[in-house]
């Protein structure tokens, strides 16, 4: 493989991902766009946090950083899944250029990682800004300066990668078939909505879920990020970050297959180019 | 006597227009099953993960009431945003809309006719959600008047998609600007309508922002007579209020339509793929 020609078209896919989600606006509309879907969707759960322990006595503002931290960071969940799952039909039927970025030799892998990456670029941006004022606003016991950064750059170092490969596998399922790629992203990221533990602890959920939620790199990412911003003198979280590496290097392996077999069955049944208008 | 049957040769063109508008969109939205069930699953998801927040926090189980019903009438939101306002959009991106302006009928009936079918298919998927999330939490309702619930519920829907209506003249002339903004309008009205908790229990300020939007009314007045067992009586504001709603938004929603059509019409970009 050509190192310098994939990373050049990985660049590009980066390039292009970042013009198609931001350019149809002004760079500080775009900024306003970014921060305030993210941070409505924290005010939600900060709400349900407020109103619930008033209702309920339960007072616990420990439990309101995890969900707060949690919510935050499902951002990047959110952002590149939707985004990666809508992006199949956005190339191939809607601005009808998949064919020619698949007939590009070596080029629709580092592209693939190249919109990944934008995505997950833009959702940084949400994330930061959607913490800063939520810690602000929220008062969260988050010390900036108490941070473990190494171990919450490490974290978003492999579970950023995890989320795009889920990607890879949404991209390599809309390949096959037009049914559900308008929505794929929402289903799946709901579900880790759901498991991941990113607004209440999974030991909440039935036992028959937990075992699910014990196989998605999200739900040890979020753990990961959880005890380098909450607890950053406490010991390190070996095993979730063991667990983190193991499953998304899982995950990796598991879209690359996805992704190949449906691209040969495409190839096979001549539906790399189909425009279904489904 | 020409003019008279001319209007009603008009408007038996219209409802078969709007009528044909609406078998489509009832029989393209059921037509895989998979959609249905994913439709219902979801939904139910998100409420589920809220009602576990509730439940970690102790709330009193009508909160688990408010989230079933939000969940429920969230659907209704993000079918108005989606089918309703961008579908314009959608149409044009897709090569349809030059059909419906040739077409030698009032774009009001194709909107309306979109509408019914929207609200048919929603109807069926938020009965789902309601009847599911009863069952998976074994939510308690103490129901005050269910001719007031299912007035207040049919209100909510006519201005609601009324405002859909609205809306969908926005995207005929603002392409992906619009489908931006209508991304903008899920979480900021999910909060500020209090889809997952009461709205009153919001700061007062945040309130009196929600109440530009009929859901909020809707979805309060709903929670009221089954939570809460309010009678007419105690919902008889939001009705009025829903009653204003449709008042005001069915006729901005004509007036819209032609003015957006006219403008787009004179800077020659009212079929324009891609922007």
């Amino acid at each position: 493989m050509d190192i310098g020609r994939f990373l050049k078209s990985a660049r590009q896919g980066f390039s292009l991902g970042w013009k198609v989600e931001s350019n149809w606006t002004d760079p500080w509309l775009f900024s306003i766009y970014s921060i305030i879907r993210p941070f409505a969707s924290l005010l939600i759960v900060a709400f349900i946090y407020i109103i619930g322990s008033q209702a309920g006595g339960t007072v616990n503002p420990e439990f309101l950083a995890y969900l707060l931290v949690g919510n935050t960071f499902f951002i990047y969940a959110a952002t590149i899944l939707l985004t990666m799952g809508w992006l199949l039909h956005d190339d191939r039927e809607h601005y009808e250029v998949f064919k020619h970025i698949y007939i590009s030799p070596g080029t629709i892998h580092s592209y693939l990682l190249g919109r990944g990456l934008a995505a997950a670029s833009i959702a940084t941006v949400s994330v930061v800004l959607t913490l800063v004022f939520g810690a602000a606003l929220f008062n969260l016991p988050i010390d900036p300066l108490a941070i473990n950064y190494p171990l919450l750059i490490a974290s978003v170092a492999v579970g950023v990668p995890s989320l795009i490969f889920t990607g890879y596998m949404l991209y390599g399922v809309s390949l096959v078939s037009a049914k559900l790629e308008w929505a794929l992203g929402e289903y799946v990221s709901g579900i880790f909505f759901l498991l991941a533990g990113v607004i209440f602890p999974p030991e909440v959920l039935p036992t028959w879920v937990q075992p699910l939620s014990n196989v998605l790199p999200l739900t040890y990412f979020l753990r990961v990020v959880r005890a380098s911003m909450l607890s950053p003198g406490a010991p390190l979280p070996a095993s979730d970050l063991l667990y983190l590496v193991l499953y998304s290097l899982a995950t990796a392996a598991l879209g690359l297959v996805v992704f190949r077999l449906a691209e040969q069955r495409a190839k096979k049944r001549g539906l790399i180019d189909m425009k279904a208008v489904y | 006597m020409s003019h008279s049957r001319g209007f009603l040769t008009e408007l038996e063109l219209n409802l078969r227009a709007a009528y044909a508008r609406a078998w489509v969109r009832i029989v393209g939205g059921n037509r895989e099953p998979m959609w249905i069930a994913f439709e219902v699953i979801l939904p139910i998801m998100t409420l589920s993960a809220y009602v576990f927040v509730y439940r970690v926090l102790n709330a009193p189980p009508e909160f688990t009431g408010f989230v079933v019903i939000g969940g429920m009438m969230l659907a209704f939101w993000l079918n108005v945003l989606w089918n309703m306002a961008a579908q314009l959009y959608w149409e044009k991106e897709t090569g349809n809309l030059t059909h419906f302006l040739i077409a030698p009928i009032s774009r009001m009936a194709i909107l309306l006719g979109m509408a019914l079918g929207g609200a048919v298919n929603t109807t069926l998927r938020a009965i789902a959600i309601l009847v599911f999330g009863t069952y998976i939490f074994q939510v308690e309702y103490t129901i005050g008047d269910p001719f007031t619930a299912m007035l207040i519920f049919i209100l909510t829907l006519v201005a609601l998609y009324a405002l859909g209506m609205l809306f969908s003249s926005l995207f005929l002339l603002y392409g992906r600007e619009a489908w931006h903004t209508a991304n903008l309008f899920q979480e900021p009205v999910f909060f500020v309508s209090g889809f997952y908790f009461p709205v009153n229990l919001l700061p007062f300020w945040i309130q009196v922002a929600a109440s530009i939007l009929p859901i909020t009314f809707g979805l309060d007045g709903i929670r009221n007579v089954l939570i809460n067992g309010a009678q007419l009586d105690g919902v008889y504001v939001h009705i009025l209020v829903l009653l204003l709603f449709i008042a005001i938004l069915l006729p901005l929603a004509r007036w819209g339509l032609a003015y957006m059509e006219r403008l787009a019409k004179k800077e020659g970009r009212l079929t324009l793929r891609w922007i």
